[in-house]
């Protein structure tokens, strides 16, 4: 579903990206883990459309984002680290606007209205403007808006930021519930705890180089580690000690 | 189709949603702006009458420039707003936040552009609406027109307003698509034209020699009238078409309108093939070149040497504050743009052979520089001074908790903000006197009249900064617009006037041979300690009270 081939990405000397080759089938929740500044973000941005590979091509569900951006788009739900929202809408407005842009009939975004928002506990604040929301529950409406036009790719940024631990179960039993329904998720994260607990597969990326690829069981083998943290230590270490 | 609808019916709702703003706004805040800016516009309407009366009593020169200020008017309007299309239309089309969630949305790069472009229009409309419906009030008023005109008036000022954002908007397409990267190359982009400007610029001063013309002519006396009456110029459209309808002739009037319509098509679907085409790559590059920059480890490392006598508290604060300043070009260049403006006129008032008047009329231009100027220190008062503390924001815990009191914070901002002001208008005072040739009384009234305006505006601002902080807020322009920001506008102006008008009074009774030498001595005597004691009050008393109030102040 998620193709990345040969994708690099360089700002002035630095490498961003390099040669990242990445096949994330049907179904799969893949996480991608890498310290600060090791391309993890770039990665997603190449694959979402929003910036343009040095080298490489990106498909989705066999569309080359490059070539048919919108058919592509179609297929894509992103959910950034700190995602926009349009402060002077209320939380209704903005859920019906996002149904408006992906061409969705009514009835089902009012349907869909009620679903998600009763998910994620919105509903009381169905009139509320977003800019008087906090950021647990802007997160909130993001995913409940972004779950609307039932994406068959979804990819997230960091997406724990800010939330409560009710809304990081809900968040995380979702993500395992729509995978499980044919969803493909690629999800960055700093939490290892979360890649251990939810990722069928892991890559860790480090300086803009995919250095471990595999499901969690793979990778521990391949690194003599007990767990995902001492695999990421053992092979990230060498960042941190200069 | 449906994504066109949802952004229309999404900015209905956001329209909607500001009357609820508003309505939870303070009563106080909300009938204060309105009155403030309802005081301006008729302000605004008695002055542009006044100035008709004036040209009309000129007679000969002055009403033929009557007939033809309404094509000049629209052509000053165009210029600003295809300038402000530029600065509006890259910021809306480039540094929106909003660009990348419509980027990762199913629009299709042409629409984003389009989108944007009516935006920035948008943007632009609130300060040509405000310019042009005093100047069309006065106008019809004066030339006894029917109600009709201000319909007229709309229909023409609507698409001639999305025309010129429109050309602003394809000159920043242009310009961003096929701006160069390298450093030379930018440099050479910036400074050929600037020098080309130049060469024109001496070729036309050393060949106008005015003395020497003997036939009096209305284009070299208001320069921009021939272009603007100009047939294929749409400022002719707009004022002809405009006249035309008020004076009956429809069919005229109705075929200038489809001509102004059918260029702001052309201009629109010219948008939309540019942007589809450069948009993505230009808007990548602008992403792009925040990401490569490169920045000195420490900017102007000598300015810390330079403040080793100031206390290292309010010296660090006042350095933060410098080099963030500096960092961030959309500050420092409107600042310059401010001045730079200024300087350029004060520098050429000889080309307009002010300095060859009457004295009487050298010391009233003396003071409408002092005017000038004031007003310049009070915008920046406002616009850079004002929202200092509010745009520390979210870091404002550091000065919160660290051991410097709440008072030398504020005196380093105070002190900053003089640094900033009065250096520069004090020199540009001194440039209009020697440019203007007047006495040495007259100069150094009007660089203390400067110096004064400088030093109470920095402490205005400055002291009601601190007393309406607001550092939830990221945007300087919702700051200046609050309450507060508009507060210590409509202050810093109302110094400004109580501070001028009395000297400028007191020097035009003198001219006129309505006061004695004696009494001239004491009500000038007077007046100066006036001067001092409400530049003191208004200096002091806001930086105590902001003071204050920073203290009580929760992080």
């Amino acid at each position: 579903m998620i193709s990345a081939a040969n994708l690099s990405k360089h700002y002035g000397d630095l490498v961003a990206v390099e040669n990242l080759n990445l096949d994330v089938p049907a179904g799969q929740l893949f996480c991608f883990l890498g310290p600060n500044g090791a391309g993890k973000t770039t990665s997603i941005k190449m694959m979402t459309g929003l910036l343009k590979p040095r080298t490489g091509r990106v498909t989705i569900c066999g569309i080359d984002i490059a070539v048919d951006p919108i058919a592509a788009k179609l297929k894509i739900g992103y959910i950034p680290d700190m995602p926009y929202l349009y402060d002077r809408l209320t939380t209704t407005e903005f859920f019906r606007f996002t149904g408006e842009i992906y061409d969705l009939e009514r009835d089902r975004v009012e349907a869909q209205l009620e679903e998600q928002f009763k998910t994620f506990s919105l509903l009381e604040y169905r009139n509320v403007l977003v800019k008087d929301l906090s950021h647990g529950l802007r997160q909130r409406l993001v995913y409940a808006a972004t779950f609307l036009h039932a994406p068959e790719v979804l990819f997230i940024d960091e997406p724990l930021v800010g939330l409560d631990p009710y809304t990081i179960r809900l968040i995380k039993d979702l993500l395992i519930e729509r995978a499980r329904g044919g969803m493909t998720i690629f999800l960055t994260t700093h939490i290892l705890a979360l890649a251990q607990d939810i990722a069928d597969r892991i890559g860790i990326i480090l300086k803009g180089r995919v250095v471990a690829l595999g499901s969690l069981d793979e990778l521990i083998a391949q690194s003599d580690g007990h767990d995902l943290e001492s695999v990421f230590l053992n092979l990230t270490s060498s960042e941190y000690e200069g | 189709m449906s994504i066109s609808r949802g952004i229309i019916r999404k900015a209905g709702w956001q329209f909607r949603n500001t009357g609820r703003i508003l309505r939870e706004q303070s009563p106080f805040k909300v009938v204060f702006i309105t009155l403030f800016a309802l005081g301006f516009e008729v302000g605004l309407y008695l002055l542009f009458l006044e100035g008709f009366h004036f040209l009309d009593q000129l007679g000969g020169a002055g009403r033929i420039i009557l007939n033809h200020l309404f094509s000049l008017f629209f052509m000053g309007m165009g210029a600003m707003l295809v300038m402000s299309g530029i600065v509006t239309g890259y910021s809306t089309i480039f540094q929106s936040d909003e660009i990348p969630f419509l980027v990762t949305h199913p629009f299709t790069t042409s629409r984003i552009v389009l989108y944007k472009f009516l935006q920035s229009a948008m943007y632009a409309s609130w300060s040509f609406g405000f310019v042009v419906i005093p100047f069309v009030a006065a106008y019809a008023y004066f030339l006894k027109f029917s109600p009709f005109f201000a319909l007229w008036t709309l229909l023409f000022s609507i698409p001639f307003l999305l025309l010129c954002a429109g050309i602003g908007t394809v000159l920043v397409l242009i310009l961003v698509r096929w701006s160069p990267t390298g450093r030379l190359l930018k440099l050479l982009c910036a400074a050929i034209p600037i020098a080309g400007c130049l060469f024109l610029w001496s070729v036309w001063r050393e060949t106008y020699e005015p003395g020497a013309d003997v036939e009096f002519t209305l284009s070299k006396l208001i320069p921009g009238l021939r272009p603007a009456t100009h047939e294929l110029t749409p400022s002719w459209w707009v004022a002809t078409g405009i006249l035309s309808m008020a004076r009956g002739d429809v069919v005229r009037g109705g075929l200038l309108w489809v001509v102004l319509v059918a260029n702001v098509g052309l201009v629109a679907v010219g948008i939309e093939w540019i942007g589809s085409v450069t948009f993505m790559t230009s808007w990548r590059k602008v992403m792009g070149s925040r990401r490569r920059g490169r920045h000195a480890a420490v900017l102007f490392p000598w300015a810390e040497g330079l403040l080793g006598g100031v206390d290292r508290d309010i010296r660090a604060v006042v350095l933060k504050d410098i080099r963030i300043f500096f960092r961030d070009p959309a500050q420092w260049s409107q600042a310059l743009i401010f001045f730079g403006l200024l300087g350029l006129y004060f520098s050429n008032l000889r080309t307009f052979r002010y300095h060859a008047l009457p004295d009487a009329w050298r010391n009233t231009i003396s003071f409408l520089n002092v005017f000038s100027v004031s007003a310049v220190v009070c915008s920046l008062g406002s616009r850079f001074v004002f929202p200092q503390l509010s745009l520390e924001g979210q870091g404002f815990w550091v000065l919160g908790l660290s051991p410097v009191k709440m008072s030398r914070v504020v005196i380093a901002k105070f002190m900053l903000a003089v640094v900033a002001l009065l250096p520069i208008s004090t020199l540009l005072m001194l440039l209009s006197g020697a440019m203007l040739q007047t006495g040495w009384a007259i100069r150094l009234l009007a660089v203390a009249l400067a110096g004064c305006v400088s030093l109470a505006v920095a402490g205005l601002s400055t002291g009601l900064g601190a007393v309406f902080i607001d550092l939830r807020s990221k945007n300087p322009a919702a700051i200046v617009s609050s309450f507060g920001g508009t507060l210590n506008l409509v202050f810093s102006l109302a110094f400004m006037l109580l501070s001028i008008v009395p000297f400028g009074l007191l020097h035009h009774l003198r001219i006129s041979h309505l006061l004695t030498p004696t009494s001239w001595r004491v009500y000038m005597g007077g007046l100066t300690v006036w001067l001092i004691v409400i530049t003191g009050l208004t200096t002091i008393l806001p930086l105590v009270l902001g003071a204050r109030s920073l203290a009580k102040q929760d992080f």
